[in-house]
């Protein structure tokens, strides 16, 4: 349990409120990383979700608002094609 | 509140809206001044011909979009479930169309969009962008040296059905076809309803594509291939997966919502350039502004009017109360030319920024395959300014269709003038 929590907290997510459209398909995915807040979804960081599911989260969103990083180098995990978010 | 009947036909102050009927020619023609002034006078107007609530505002439309729980999109219940929508006659039509995922709620819809959403994420689509490029050259060459080329059915009409068949995995031997059956619904969905030829005319378009696709999912259950369709069968493995019908309404679904769509888009991209040339030359200087610009073309002149929805609780929309069962319109052609949410909205400005345009609408039901209509759009225009100096509009006068949904133009024909290769 707490080897999972470790690796889970390793991913930092964030939502382009200029880019989302609230198609929530992140929220069915990862429920306790994302939430509606107003007219766009915001990542939630204290959540229990797994680093599958939140990558999986981006890659579902059908405005690619999301960009996941690795939270101890910076790496960008999502979008790996950054003509993806132009 | 207003009284609808208070501004139903007179002018207003400025004596500009001089009709509020959706159905005139002033609505169909020039609907960036007919809602501007139905905006100012009744953001939310009830409309005895449509019988329903017209949504015009920015602020109000997105709130309508957002609020399904109460705004429902089943266009087979409340008050489209009995007036005649179920004509014995066309029964495959009707079995067909209520499948279509797009008009379900939540629960449903989220199961359907759910298994459906991998293949139209934009990195999915990406994938398709070499060979979208591809068939935009093949299209684009009959346009060449073109005095009065049809760009509607030559181009506009070609890239999204061969896109998203290809994308489907159906043979090439069975296009034409697909395009001719894929016109006869769109007769039928976009257009008002009533006409009993153009009813028969979809249900044999939804008869042929059926069984054309019920032939294709056993193939594939046999023998999968790289296509939409083997996945549609994957995805219908688990327990909450899609059945065989479900798998073939949506394939129709997708080859119908990619073409008509898809297509007005483009013709209708062709005619803002036409009347902004600068902004043409601002492309051609920077091919790079393709992707803000296919999202100014959504904005300024999207392919879709106007979308319905009905109320299944009481409901409030820009303070106006909605009673359970009203229709309710919501605008999204006036929504993005409001100056309360866009900076100069009747300017067409390729690198508008910030643009957050509803043309796909907005929350749950925003269009599944908004990546790849601005994937197709972001190569068509930038094949056309790369390869035309100008492209002008060759119409007389430009005619569109009469309906409040979708934003058709008739025919589109061009003068493209080749660029001189410096």
């Amino acid at each position: 349990m707490t080897a999972m929590r470790e690796s889970r907290t390793e991913i930092w997510a964030s939502v382009d409120p200029d880019l989302c459209a609230a198609v929530t398909m992140c929220s069915a995915m990862a429920p306790s990383a994302f939430r509606l807040e107003g007219d766009v979804s915001v990542y939630v960081a204290d959540n229990d979700a797994t680093a599958d599911e939140i990558l999986e989260a981006a890659e579902s969103c059908p405005m690619a608002a999301i960009t996941v990083t690795e939270e101890r180098t910076g790496e960008q995990l999502f979008p790996d094609k950054p003509s993806l978010q132009s | 509140m207003v009284e609808p009947e208070a501004v139903a036909v007179s002018a207003d102050g400025d004596g500009r809206l001089l009709t509020d009927d959706l159905f005139s020619n002033q609505s169909i023609d020039h609907p960036f001044d007919f809602f501007a002034a139905l905006r100012d006078a009744d953001p939310v107007h009830y409309d005895p011909r449509w019988d329903g609530w017209v949504v015009t505002r920015y602020e109000d439309v997105l709130a309508g979009f957002k609020d399904y729980e109460s705004l429902s999109s089943d266009r087979f219940a409340g008050p489209w479930g009995s007036d005649g929508q179920r004509p014995s006659a066309h029964e495959k039509l009707y079995e067909v169309l209520s499948d279509f995922f797009v008009w379900k709620d939540p629960p449903e819809h989220t199961r359907v969009r759910g298994l459906m959403n991998k293949a139209f994420t934009p990195r999915s689509v990406e994938q398709l962008r070499p060979r979208t490029r591809e068939i935009v050259q093949d299209l684009g060459a009959s346009l060449r040296g073109g005095r009065n080329a049809d760009f509607l059915n030559g181009f506009a009409f070609h890239l999204p059905v061969i896109v998203i068949s290809e994308y489907l995995g159906v043979p090439a031997t069975h296009r034409e076809d697909i395009k001719r059956w894929s016109e006869d619904l769109g007769g039928v969905i976009f257009v008002k309803a009533g006409d009993k030829d153009r009813k028969a005319r979809a249900n044999r378009a939804v008869e042929g594509l059926s069984s054309l696709f019920r032939e294709l999912v056993e193939a594939r259950r046999s023998e999968p291939r790289e296509d939409l369709l083997s996945g549609m069968l994957q995805a219908g493995e688990g327990d909450d997966g899609l059945s065989d019908d479900e798998i073939i309404s949506n394939a129709i679904l997708m080859i119908f919502a990619g073409h008509e769509t898809t297509m007005n888009l483009l013709s209708n991209g062709i005619v803002a350039f036409d009347r902004f040339p600068d902004q043409w030359r601002r492309l051609q200087d920077d091919p790079d502004l393709v992707r803000p610009a296919a999202e100014e073309i959504l904005r300024y002149d999207g392919p879709i009017r106007a979308m319905a929805r009905w109320a299944r609780s009481e409901t409030e929309i820009g303070g106006q109360r909605i009673k359970p069962l009203d229709r309710v319109l919501l605008v999204p052609i006036s929504a993005n030319h409001d100056p309360r949410a866009f900076e100069d909205p009747e300017s067409f400005d390729i690198d508008r920024s910030p643009n957050k345009h509803l043309a796909f609408g907005y929350g749950i039901h925003m269009c599944l395959g908004a990546a790849l209509a601005r994937m197709e759009t972001q190569e068509a225009f930038r094949f056309l300014a790369r390869e035309f100096d100008r492209i002008e509009v060759a119409e007389e006068k430009l005619q569109y269709k009469e309906t409040i949904i979708s934003r058709s133009l008739k025919t589109l024909h061009i003068n493209a003038h080749d660029r001189a290769i410096g």
